[in-house]
């Protein structure tokens, strides 16, 4: 006789705002049983999306970058001054090595030559054909800080946070990515219903680093790296 | 009650056995480094600790839990059976049970467990890796960076726990071993 009452809270009445994920499905699909897989992902350390990831022998990377830029003074934001930033906030062994990349909506937060720089940094650890997750803002306007990206079940993602918009939104398209991850071409994307365009991306296997190259951004990358090893951790 | 016969004695409840010494002393409560304590050194034992204070060096008790609780700062490495971390930790985490970080902790690190637990709300830069129990001598995460903050070398001699009788002991350059 509850509904009868009238004593539902809100969060009863109401799931979290989700929507399905084909390229969380893809990601998760690529991972093998039983295979050591390692992810990296730029959110906040959540219990769910770690315990979700462990449970399919993944070894995660937590990056929080949002909240680890936040923190650092504005001087240290600076475009030449990112590649060392990203040095020191992500620091990369040499042998450390991604077969996923989960950036949920990071690069809506980061100007187009953040996202180049944090790209040329990971880019050369991240291995041949490693998938990335990207979700971009069509929106003139996003919330103040990136929303909580939960793993819902394998093709379901739910989130919360701020829903004020507040501030502008860089509205990256698949052309800008393909600009800003020269390493990775877009292989899927899907405009869903609140606004945000989900990006499938894969990383290539030579020319787009060359292609950074050119553009200078790899400038900054680890040097000494063997770039296309190939295998599972 | 229908066959009790009135003359049969009334037999008292035997005597429960009392608690042995020995039980006792395997409950005694776990050692503390205190909120103004700050060791610089290594740190081993026999016996669970909290750490309230601030420890340089490297923490191990692989057979125990080591508990930071929110005052605590550490920059060390952490070896033990259960580790726990409410406060602040700058170094890598290899436990051979559970990891747990509660919403309260900063956390800078690698976690090396079969069980590792992180509360919503945490701060937290580093792997998760839930491999199976790691080898005694393998050190934490080896194909991963270290914190952006490595834990400092050993300085000067250690300061000495806030728990008497404890069997923890501190290691720096001298040592300081609790009887």
């Amino acid at each position: 006789m509850r509904w009868f009452s009238g004593s539902r809270t809100p969060a009863e009445v109401a799931p979290p705002p989700g929507h399905r994920s084909p390229a969380l499905k893809a990601i998760l699909d690529d991972i093998s049983p039983g295979s050591r897989v390692a992810v990296l992902d730029l959110g906040p350390p959540l219990a769910g999306n770690i315990k979700m990831l462990s449970a399919l022998s993944c070894r995660v990377r937590i990056a929080d970058l949002h909240r680890s830029l936040s923190a650092e003074p504005v001087e240290s934001r600076r475009p030449e001054a990112m590649g060392a930033l990203y040095e020191r906030l992500l620091p990369l062994a040499p042998d450390e090595r991604f077969d996923a990349l989960l950036a949920w909506d990071t690069f809506d937060y980061l100007r187009p030559d953040q996202v180049s720089s944090l790209m040329a940094w990971l880019t050369p650890a991240c291995r041949e054909e490693a998938l990335a997750l990207v979700l971009a803002s069509t929106r003139p306007q996003i919330p103040t800080r990136p929303l909580h990206y939960r793993i819902v079940d394998r093709e379901s993602l739910a989130y919360d946070g701020p829903s004020e918009p507040v501030r502008p939104c860089p509205r990256y398209g698949p052309h800008d990515l393909a600009r800003l991850m020269p390493g990775f071409s877009v292989r899927r994307s899907l405009l869903l219903r609140s606004g945000t365009q989900e990006f499938l991306l894969a990383r290539r296997a030579d020319e787009g680093a060359a292609r950074g190259q050119e553009a200078g951004v790899a400038a900054s990358a680890p040097a000494g790296r063997s770039w296309f090893r190939r295998g599972r951790l | 009650m229908w066959n009790k016969r009135e003359d049969e004695p009334v037999r008292p409840p035997a005597p429960q056995a009392a608690p042995s010494p020995v039980g006792v002393a395997v409950r005694r409560e776990p050692a503390a480094i205190g909120p103004s304590i700050s060791i610089v050194g290594d740190v081993t034992g026999e016996e669970d600790l909290t750490i309230l204070g601030k420890v340089q060096g490297k923490v191990e008790l692989p057979q125990h839990s080591v508990t930071v609780g929110e005052s605590g700062r550490v920059d060390a490495d952490i070896r033990a059976k259960i580790v726990s971390v409410a406060g602040e930790v700058h170094g890598n985490l290899l436990a051979g049970e559970q990891i747990l970080i509660r919403k309260t902790a900063t956390m800078l690190g690698n976690l090396t467990a079969p069980r590792v637990g992180l509360e919503d709300g945490c701060r937290f830069r580093g792997t998760v890796d839930m491999e199976t129990p790691p080898d005694k001598g393998r050190p934490a995460a080896p194909a991963t960076a270290r914190a952006p903050v490595p834990s400092k070398p050993a300085g000067p001699a250690g300061q000495p726990t806030d728990s008497p009788g404890s069997g923890v002991t501190a290691k720096p350059e001298g040592s300081l071993t609790r009887p």
